[in-house]
């Protein structure tokens, strides 16, 4: 089918030209192929960028989208598997008449849930008066007998909701699916919005399109209302699995994006019977949970005993009402599938009216005349289990095997299976970025409601959906994950929009303390390990690029260079085996090569992956240019093969010298310069002294081919040969370079300067009110800087030819690491949470 | 019968604990056959927090939590109770089991959509046709429910050994049954799932047994320990004890303290603690009759 416009927009027809329509229902054009009237602004905008212009949008969208990172996945980091997920140029624009009936649908389905809710956890008459089969309700792991009577203490009921729709073949939209314990996606959408305002801001700009700011303002205004205990500043955290959760990145963006404080189980704790942070200021109460972690793994004294992300004592500070918990726990029972076939029925009983999103048509087979009415079709449908996040699969995709297979245990346990009458989708055009043309494919939508405090007029909780949403392309229910393509959703207003050109500015008040020592402890500790990892790779990436250059230069057995011996041991690798007839230098190579290789021990892409954990575990502590450069390095590493060649390796390391000087220089530039800063910093320089300290004393007094060779590699490695030629002008001497790199307080790459340094941070430090004693670090770091400053220049010099001056000198290095080594220790011992992962009293396994 | 309860449970620590969350399911329900004194519970080291509330099934649930650094727990609870006779079926109750199995399924009787979460698999107690086979002969077509349970019951405890060597906390279902042996609370998971495999609902009691034995009748199995039976739901009257461990009905001697799905949703004492390291548990319970001349 061509696609015939009205009034001749020669502009967009050449744009959608070639644009079929593959379904019955296209969301573009009408039946009569005339095109909708809402898309006409969007994509007159799209076509006044030309098909270059917009093949390069295409290209900035992708770019942003991966530096910004948030869709990030962390699965990812293996070698080689990078994302595929792009941002689709053109947004599915909803009409206002169209978002008008769907919002009404949407806030009726969230105000269904929440009365449903709060019969099954309360009185359950819908089950006494035979609404609801007790079997469906009970026999589903969602339902959390622990939770049974505590939604009223628990908060206002349904904060969040996410809910899956697929636009059928006849245009009407059907629930596919609720989200309620973890429903991820806001931060996507968010994501898509802002990115897709940078790449192509006239489109985003002159589109009178309803914002995303005020509902986020909304969320934040109930979550604050939520709080049991009103103080001035309601503490709202937002409860994450942690860093290797798939949606851990959409975790942080959220939580700063809302102003809260994004922790893990293991920073809050249960005392007093109610909830607290760990911060490096002590415990701080907390009023309400932002919980995007599922219901069964939230407390291990009462939900899943084998749950080690939980907080024990959770359930009962949930139930004492001492802390506000959205979603309340206990929701997971919603997102049962065999609901849907009840809830017309429901609606009617509960909100007394009829429901307006329907769902496809569904059955849940624990019932025995819908078990009949399905295996009457049975080729005609598809079935999925109740068990949560179970694949829908359709009958006539098997074999006849596998069908019959299918059959018996459908029949074995009819009440753990839901059937559902196939879905034809809508189809919405996507930009093809290698054809350079539109497409039409099926997609899924996501959208979300939340929860509306009461204001002056209204004492109700009410709701709110979010105009926009996160579209994905895929036939109907294809989970978002493993999708290709995802698009902004736009709800189109009458009129233009007032444009907030700062979606951060709208919503809710600045804490003021947001980096002081409410910072959570564990934070603190990562953002330490952060410095010290990051350090690490640094000394690690010089002494391999000095090994590696030094063959280069080689490249024969001739000149074995007598420094590589001394580089292998500080590289902590072994000098291989010469069998008679190798070429010494291939066999050098090839040792110092495996530093590439993750699966050796120390090597560079093993340094790097602990440097990202620790970044992953605080990102919503890092800038996004800061976060860029680690998404460069993470690039960068990840293509490396894992025996590259020399060059490459070289290469590599310097890569990593410079993106790391950028990282840290962007840190030092953009993080505010509290404590975790001061942490980062602590760490950073313990492991720059440490190592430091290490390569002086395996150069001047442990080296086995001690002389100029391993002198110069020294200045290199710490990139000081340009200081070193400037002040002295002449032969390299020991003397010269210890006074350069172990006493100068003025050079970055002295030991003098690092101590300072370490000292003025650990001076900074939150310390113990009212004691008038040093802390431990403060008398360890005096220890390490009187040792330096007391210590016999004279006795030193001539190091090379004296064994006194050699004795004296290993003893300073001695004095000086032995307190730096202790300082990590102390602190941590004195700063850092050692919150154990908690242990069960009793041990029950259940059977398999 | 008059009792005296004590019921101790004693947890020692190789390394310290910081702080520790526990839920104690040891105070005694009260029924209409079973009257209970208020108990007195001594928690040591005194907990900072706690409170008492009621579950999902009615059972009587006390929390506390520990905030100061300890290296043992001990709790103790005594109650002073009062049991009497339980109801006695009616003698005109000869429902078949089949015609009870089926009103179960389709009643919308309050009571009966109740039991229904009680024929559902539950986490220590999934139904199987091995169940199924093992229960058949004691339910041949249209036996009435009470004999064929008491069939079952007397089954059970013919054909396993009492073996307390046998089994440990959760013992698969599957292996007692291929054994032949287990403890009482093995067999009352044994009785559960036989009855589920069945289409009936059926759930697991625990609570004491006075063991030292009235003159002139034998000594009881499970002595000065908790124990642990069964009950299964008769459609129209209500829910009838068996204790397959002494193949009998739970009398007078029986005392109930609380009931759920299986034992995962009544052990005595739960508790998450941060510290501990290895831990050494002591439990010891008494059930003394009390002479009413007392």
């Amino acid at each position: 089918m061509a696609a015939p416009l009205r009034h001749g927009d020669d502009a967009v027809a050449n744009l959608l030209a070639g644009y079929v329509p593959a379904g019955e229902f296209d969301v573009l054009f009408s039946a009569q192929g005339q095109l909708r009237e809402h898309w006409r602004g969007v994509l007159a905008e799209l076509a006044a960028l030309g098909e270059q212009g917009l093949a390069e949008r295409a290209d900035e969208l992708q770019r942003l989208l991966y530096e910004n990172g948030v869709t990030f996945n962390v699965h990812d980091d293996t070698r080689g598997r990078l994302r595929t997920w792009r941002v689709d140029p053109l947004p599915l624009a909803i009409s206002s008449t169209e978002w008008q009936e769907l919002e009404l649908g949407l806030i009726q389905r969230s105000r269904l849930l929440d009365a449903l809710l709060t019969d099954l956890y309360g009185p359950r008459r819908l089950i006494d008066e035979g609404y609801l089969p007790p079997e469906l309700v009970f026999g589903h792991p969602g339902f959390q007998l622990a939770c049974d009577q505590s939604l009223a203490a628990q908060g206002p009921g349904l904060v969040f909701h996410g809910i899956d729709l697929v636009r059928d073949s006849q245009g009407q939209w059907r629930v596919f699916a609720d989200r309620l314990q973890a429903p991820s996606g806001a931060g996507y959408a968010l994501e898509n919005r802002i990115i897709l305002a940078r790449a192509m801001p006239t489109l985003y700009r002159e589109a009178p399109l309803r914002r995303l700011a005020s509902f986020l303002g909304t969320e934040h205004l109930a979550l604050s209302a939520m709080a049991p205990v009103q103080r001035e500043q309601a503490n709202i955290v937002l409860l994450t699995p942690g860093p290797d959760s798939d949606s851990y990145f959409e975790h942080a963006y959220l939580a700063n994006y809302l102003n809260l404080s994004l922790v893990e189980s293991l920073d809050l704790v249960v005392r007093d019977g109610r909830v607290w942070m760990r911060t490096l200021g002590g415990l701080k109460p907390v009023d309400v949970i932002l919980r995007r972690m599922e219901d069964a793994w939230c407390d291990p004294l009462e939900l899943r005993s084998d749950s080690v992300i939980g907080v024990p004592g959770l359930v009962q500070a949930a139930r004492s009402g001492n802390v506000a918990m959205a979603n309340p726990l206990g929701v997971g029972v919603l997102e049962h599938p065999g609901l849907a076939p009840y809830l017309p029925t429901l609606c009617q009983r509960l909100l007394g009216e009829p429901l307006r999103l329907p769902s496809p048509e569904s059955w849940w087979c624990g019932d025995p005349v819908s078990l009949a009415q399905v295996l009457a079709q049975f080729e005609q449908l598809t079935l999925r289990t109740t068990d949560p996040g179970t694949l829908p699969v359709t009958v006539s995709d098997l074999n006849p095997r596998q069908a019959e297979a299918l059959r018996e245990s459908l029949l074995a346990r009819p009440e753990r299976y839901v059937a559902q009458r196939p879905i034809v989708s809508a189809t919405v055009p996507v930009y093809d970025d290698e054809a350079h043309r539109f497409v039409s494919h099926p997609f899924n939508l996501r959208m979300f409601v939340t929860r509306e405090a009461p204001t002056r007029d209204s004492d109700e909780w009410g709701f709110q959906a979010m105009p926009g949403g996160l579209a994905w392309v895929g036939g109907p229910g294809l989970p978002s994950r493993r999708s290709e393509v995802v698009k902004d959703v736009w709800v189109l207003a009458e009129t233009p929009q007032p444009h907030i050109s700062q979606l951060r500015q709208a919503t809710g008040p600045i804490v003021v303390t947001r980096d002081g020592v409410d910072l959570p402890s564990r934070v603190a500790d990562n953002l330490f390990w952060l410095g010290r990892y990051g350090e690490r790779l640094d000394v690690r990436s010089r002494l391999l690029r000095e090994g590696l250059l030094r063959l280069l230069e080689q490249e024969q057995d001739e000149y074995a260079d007598s420094s590589l011996v001394d580089l292998f041991e500080a590289l902590e690798i072994e000098m291989p085996e010469v069998a008679p007839g190798e070429r010494r230098f291939l066999a050098l190579r090839s040792a110092l090569l495996t530093l590439f290789n993750d699966e050796t021990i120390g090597s560079l892409p093993g340094c790097f992956q602990q440097m990202l954990r620790n970044c992953r575990a605080v990102r919503d502590h890092l800038g996004d240019d800061s976060w860029r450069v680690i998404n460069h390095l993470r690039r960068h590493t990840a293509a490396l093969p894992k025996v590259p060649s020399a060059s490459a390796g070289r290469r590599a390391c310097e890569e990593n010298i410079t993106q790391l000087a950028a990282f840290f220089g962007l840190c030092n530039e953009t993080m505010p310069h509290h404590y975790g800063w001061r942490f980062m910093d602590i760490g950073r320089f313990i492991e720059r002294a440490l190592g430091t300290l290490e390569l002086l004393r395996r150069v001047l007094t442990d080296a086995h081919e001690p002389g100029i060779p391993l002198w110069e590699v020294v200045l290199a490695t710490t990139d000081n040969f340009t200081a070193y030629r400037r002040r002295y002008r002449s032969e390299l001497h020991p003397t010269a370079i210890l006074d350069l790199l172990l006493f100068d307080e003025g050079n970055p790459r002295s030991v003098g300067y690092m101590l300072k340094r370490l000292g003025r941070q650990i001076e900074r430090l939150p310390q113990p009110d009212g004691t008038p004693y040093r802390s431990r670090e403060q008398r360890l770091i005096l220890q390490a800087t009187s040792t330096l400053q007391l210590a016999d220049i004279a006795l030193l010099s001539d190091v090379h030819a004296s064994q006194r001056a050699r004795e004296a000198l290993s003893a300073l290095f001695a004095d000086l690491l032995e307190p730096l080594e202790q300082l990590s220790d102390a602190i941590s011992h004195t700063h850092f949470s050692h919150a154990e992962t908690p242990r069960q009293l009793l041990r029950m396994q259940v059977q398999p | 019968m008059i009792y005296q309860l004590s019921h101790t449970t004693r947890y020692e620590y190789s390394a310290p604990v910081a702080l520790c969350h526990n839920e104690a399911r040891m105070l005694p329900r009260e029924l209409p056959w079973q009257r209970c004194e208020p108990s007195r519970v001594q928690v040591v080291p005194a907990p900072a927090v706690q409170s008492e509330r009621t579950d999902f099934f009615g059972n009587r649930v006390m929390y506390f939590a520990i905030q100061d650094i300890h290296q043992s727990l001990e709790v103790t609870v005594r109650t002073r109770l009062q049991t009497f006779a339980r109801p006695v079926l009616p003698e005109a109750w000869k429902d078949d089991w089949q015609t009870c199995r089926d009103t179960l399924a389709g009643a919308a009787e309050r009571s009966c959509l109740h039991a229904r979460l009680f024929r559902l698999d539950s986490p220590f107690i999934r139904s199987d046709t091995r169940l199924a086979d093992y229960a058949r002969p004691s339910f041949v077509t249209g036996r009435p429910l009470l004999e064929a349970v008491q069939d079952l019951n007397r089954r059970i405890f013919e054909e396993f050994t009492y073996d307390p060597s046998f089994t440990t906390l959760a013992t698969p279902l599957m292996h007692v049954l291929e054994e032949r042996r287990g403890v009482c609370q093995d067999f009352a998971h044994l009785a559960i799932g036989c009855l589920r495999s069945m289409g009936l609902a059926a759930r697991y009691v625990s609570g004491y047994l006075e063991t030292l034995p009235p003159p002139g009748q034998p000594k009881l199995i499970g002595a000065d320990a908790s124990h642990a039976w069964l009950a299964v739901f008769l459609p129209g009257w209500g829910w009838l004890e068996l204790d397959p461990t002494n193949g009998s009905l739970p009398g007078e001697q029986h005392i109930v303290v609380a009931w759920g799905r299986d034992y995962g949703d009544v052990p005595p004492l739960t508790g998450v603690m941060s510290g501990g390291g290895e831990h050494s548990l002591d439990v010891a319970v008494d059930v003394m009759p009390v002479t009413e001349a007392a």
